[in-house]
């Protein structure tokens, strides 16, 4: 058993009375491929955001590359990175300003982050647009860019956040190579949310998760194996009695 | 200490880019002065004690300091519907450098286009002020620029969305500017409104570039009405409190988040 990178506790969370998150225990290894797995509202970005320090816990804990989101909140954030459902690139800088506006923002000094971006611009084929307006840029180049400024800064733990949405399937594929190069190469641990059914088969694990509940823990296989089924989708029927793509909007 | 420059050096990089902004910021005051300057100077044509447009241009140049400070600081309400200030949360810095980083950059904003609009203006109404005249004006437009850029990132964390910004400039900017003295000395006014003048950053801005710009009218009553000290002590706490009340708003859960993470359901 490696390290955890994630660990969570009976984590949960209220928004008034809508309870967004029930009690989620979780334990995510180190240099894991993790995918939190469920419809619309299920609690997937609210668990991302509680481990990612930017909302509080109402109950239970979570340490996050070994400190506590409630109160190392710090710590937590120079550990991780995050690329949420909608980009947070500013629209009317170039791709490179917004780059060495994040560098900044996670204090790399100049000499470090210039190479950086340079390398990152490449490998994500936007060298030639890196003086453009990002509001020029299609929504693939966009999220390229924002996953970019994501993993800038070296994390230990990235959290991927629908990457795919609103994507077309060509900018899709081209997507997953990226996040395939780059766990090859620097072994980050990847949690990714989705309710893509086919995003969550290439994770080693995966969590089902359905009404702020947790109702299903396991690799691809064996939670195909324990239902008796086929794949992903009916894993997610076994579970709730509901389709997947049903749940949808729900 | 990086992350504060960075989110500095942003806000004047935007800023040059909105080439409408930077002209609007500096033809206001111009318009101010063509305009409400005219019909005034003609109401108070009878009293030869000073132009009233050599009057304005201490007004003027705060009215420049808070139109910068106030809508750079404002931009913290886009910011966040546009999802940029997301990119500041996650990173690891407290929310306090994020509130001045933004305060810091409208001050930045507001000192530079009170300065360019200082060197066109001044000239124009031929005022020429003394060399401790212009460094006491830029200590005015300096902390004016704080207090007010601190005010903006407070009215940035409570206001929900763009759309109430037409409600900031109705009950803020407007009163703030007819109540500082910018346009007729505060004296003038009734005990209440001198109340509310005086609980206005802008009023001792304004006082500030009274002293430093017609120091040669305070025989005749247009000069300064308060201590210097005062004023600059006045905006000096404007300042502190306002970042306080800043950070502490954006780093309440949801001050900054209300909309950014709001559940999409």
């Amino acid at each position: 058993m490696t390290a955890a990178a994630i660990l969570a506790r009976g984590l949960g969370k209220d928004f008034g009375a809508l309870r967004a998150l029930d009690r989620l225990d979780l334990e995510v290894g180190d240099g894991e491929f993790f995918g939190l797995l469920g419809p619309n509202g299920a609690g997937k970005t609210t668990t991302v955001h509680l481990l990612a320090t930017l909302l509080a816990p109402s109950r239970g804990t979570a340490r996050v590359a070994g400190h506590d989101v409630a109160h190392e909140g710090l710590a937590v954030r120079r550990s991780i990175g995050l690329v949420f459902q909608d980009t947070t690139l500013d629209r009317d800088l170039t791709v490179a300003e917004n780059l060495r506006f994040a560098a900044r923002l996670w204090s790399l000094p100049g000499r470090v982050a210039r190479p950086r971006i340079d390398a990152l611009l490449r490998q994500f084929e936007l060298l030639e647009r890196r003086d453009d307006p990002v509001r020029t840029l299609s929504g693939g180049m966009r999220r390229a860019a924002d996953i970019a400024r994501g993993i800038l800064h070296e994390p230990r733990i990235l959290f991927l956040d629908e990457p795919t949405a609103g994507l077309d399937p060509r900018a899709r594929r081209s997507l997953w190579d990226r996040i395939r190069g780059l766990r090859a190469a620097s072994g980050v641990t990847v949690l990714l949310t989705t309710h893509y059914v086919e995003e969550a088969e290439p994770c080693d694990r995966v969590a089902v998760l359905d009404h702020g509940r947790l109702v299903a823990l396991g690799t691809p296989a064996d939670l195909k194996r324990g239902a008796g089924v086929g794949s992903l989708e009916e894993v997610f029927l076994a579970h709730t009695g509901r389709p997947l793509a049903e749940a949808e909007g729900g | 200490m990086r992350a504060v420059y960075g989110i500095v050096a942003r806000e004047f990089l935007r800023f040059l880019r909105q080439r409408g902004r930077v002209l609007a910021s500096i033809g206001r005051p111009f318009v101010w002065l063509v305009f409400a300057g005219a019909g005034f100077a003609a109401v108070f044509a009878g009293r030869n004690e000073i132009d009233y447009r050599v009057y304005m241009a201490p007004g003027l140049l705060g009215m420049v300091v808070m139109f910068g400070s106030l809508l750079s600081a404002l931009s913290t309400v886009t910011d966040r519907e546009a999802g940029v200030l997301r990119m500041m949360l996650v990173a690891p810095i407290r929310r306090g450098a994020v509130a001045l980083g933004k305060a810091l950059g409208a001050t930045l904003l507001g000192t530079a286009q009170a300065l360019v609009v200082a060197g066109l203006l001044l000239p124009l109404v031929q005022l020429r002020p003394t060399l401790a005249g212009m460094l006491l004006g830029l200590v005015a437009v300096v902390l004016s620029g704080l207090a007010l850029g601190a005010l903006g990132v407070v009215l940035a964390a409570s206001i929900r969305s763009i759309e109430n910004f037409a409600g900031v400039m109705n009950f803020v900017i407007f009163p703030m500017l007819f109540l500082s003295g910018a346009l007729y000395p505060v004296r003038h006014l009734g005990p209440a409104l001198r109340a509310v003048a005086y609980a206005n950053p802008l009023a001792y801005g304004v006082d500030l570039l009274k002293h430093a710009l017609l120091s040669a009218w305070a025989g005749v009553g247009y000069g300064g009405e308060l201590p210097v000290p005062l004023d600059c002590a006045a905006l000096a706490v404007f300042a502190i409190a306002g970042l306080a009340l800043a950070a502490w708003l954006l780093g309440r859960e949801g001050g900054v988040t209300h909309t950014a993470f709001r559940e999409r359901r």
